[in-house]
């Protein structure tokens, strides 16, 4: 976060000097000069833009700086330079999940009663199996499907805790993984179905009994298409509630140096506000890496259990 | 009028629609919830589940149409 702060400050010093120092100039700039000596009268409207230009130069900069923010990007560690953060940060999150598991695990050793953080793991696994996946998948499938729910859940937890440290970056806020995620949530469905009823007894379940026969063109294109609006909707869901949130904490947090380019009071005054708000947006983050954790987990078990039971 | 300009003004005009959409879903889903739980505070928990399944539902949908609206604008 110090980083992004000192980062806004040098991002605000150069906006002061004369206009050729703003680097991104507009490309709709040059397309204006270009078009003005065909149409003399829009000279006008050229000279009237003018006083814009060191705004909508100002308003370039946000937007590189945010989407510099919220997008992949090489991470330089010292002399290392390394492809890409999320793809990092998205092992680091595997790694320590896994980390975890298996001191959770070391607790279980020589069937004693779990204590400490393997109580608060089988809590959380606890929690999936009997409030996630058998209330929505039944009783005996709920159990099979029970490992990957806690892998869907912990993963993107810890994905987007650990996207909040300062220097880390949400791995779970690239469309990338969010739809590896989807497409094994898919594969589950899919293979919740057919591994029950077979390939043809699974598409057969797909059609809702008792439904009148001239429906029938209509109705198989739409379930076939909402087999794969389901993960699709998915993958949008966690990608843009991890992505909007930084977001919306870079912007606050570019007011400071929006407000200090105007005067340095400016600046002065929306440095406690900014700050305040993104605190609380930050803290809103953490309440909403849990509650995407929850959504996916639960939007994954209700549809592996519309997949394993169908309508009757 | 300038395409860049235009696409400032629909993302702007497109973010405050979202905004309307969500909070009007979002809020009658609430009030609903309440006014489920006021009258059968037994069954909070239930209805706090579904509440936030629906809420998740409401907000991917919003999600959608805001990624239009800032891509509009960043681009």
């Amino acid at each position: 976060m110090s980083a992004l702060l000192l980062a806004l400050l040098l991002q605000a010093s150069p906006a002061h000097a004369p206009e050729a120092a703003a680097s991104p100039a507009p490309k709709a700039e040059h397309a204006a000069e270009a078009t003005a000596p065909h149409v003399p009268a829009d000279a006008h409207a050229t000279d009237a833009g003018a006083p814009e230009h060191g705004a909508e130069a100002g308003h370039g900069d946000p937007a590189t700086v945010i989407m510099h923010h919220a997008t992949d990007g090489p991470l330089k560690v010292g002399p290392f330079v390394l492809p890409s953060k999320h793809l990092v940060f998205l092992f680091a999150a595997a790694a320590l999940m896994i980390l975890i598991a298996r001191l959770a695990l070391r607790s279980y050793r020589g069937g004693k009663i779990p204590r400490g953080l393997g109580a608060a793991v089988e809590g959380v696994v606890l929690f999936i199996r009997d409030e996630i996946a058998e209330p929505n998948i039944g009783h005996d499938d709920g159990r099979r499907f029970t490992p990957l729910l806690c892998s869907f859940f912990s993963f993107i937890l810890v994905a987007a805790l650990l996207g909040l440290m300062p220097f880390s970056a949400t791995s779970t806020g690239n469309l990338a993984v969010t739809m590896g995620l989807a497409l094994v949530s898919f594969a589950a469905q899919q293979y919740a179905g057919i591994s029950k009823y077979g390939v043809a007894g699974h598409f057969h379940n797909l059609i809702p009994p008792g439904l009148p026969a001239w429906l029938l063109p209509i109705m198989i294109p739409v379930e076939i298409l909402s087999m794969f609006t389901k993960p699709f909707a998915l993958m949008i869901r966690l990608f843009a509630n991890m992505l909007a949130g930084h977001m919306v904490i870079t912007t606050l947090l570019l007011l400071i140096a929006l407000m200090g380019q105007i005067s340095w009071i400016g600046g002065v005054v929306m440095a406690p506000v900014s700050i305040a708000l993104s605190l609380f947006i930050m803290l809103l983050e953490v309440l909403v890496a849990f509650i995407q954790a929850y959504i996916f987990t639960l939007l994954s078990a209700i549809f592996i259990g519309m997949y394993a039971h169908p309508a009757h | 009028m300038d395409p860049k300009v235009m696409a400032y003004f629909a993302a702007g005009i497109g973010a405050g629609l979202t905004i309307i959409g969500g909070a009007a879903g979002i809020g009658r889903l609430a009030a609903a919830a309440m006014e489920g739980i006021a009258r059968q505070p037994n069954a909070a928990g239930d209805i706090r589940g579904a509440m936030i399944v629906a809420a998740g539902l409401i907000e991917g949908v919003t999600f959608f149409s805001l990624i239009v609206t800032i891509l509009l604008a960043i681009k």
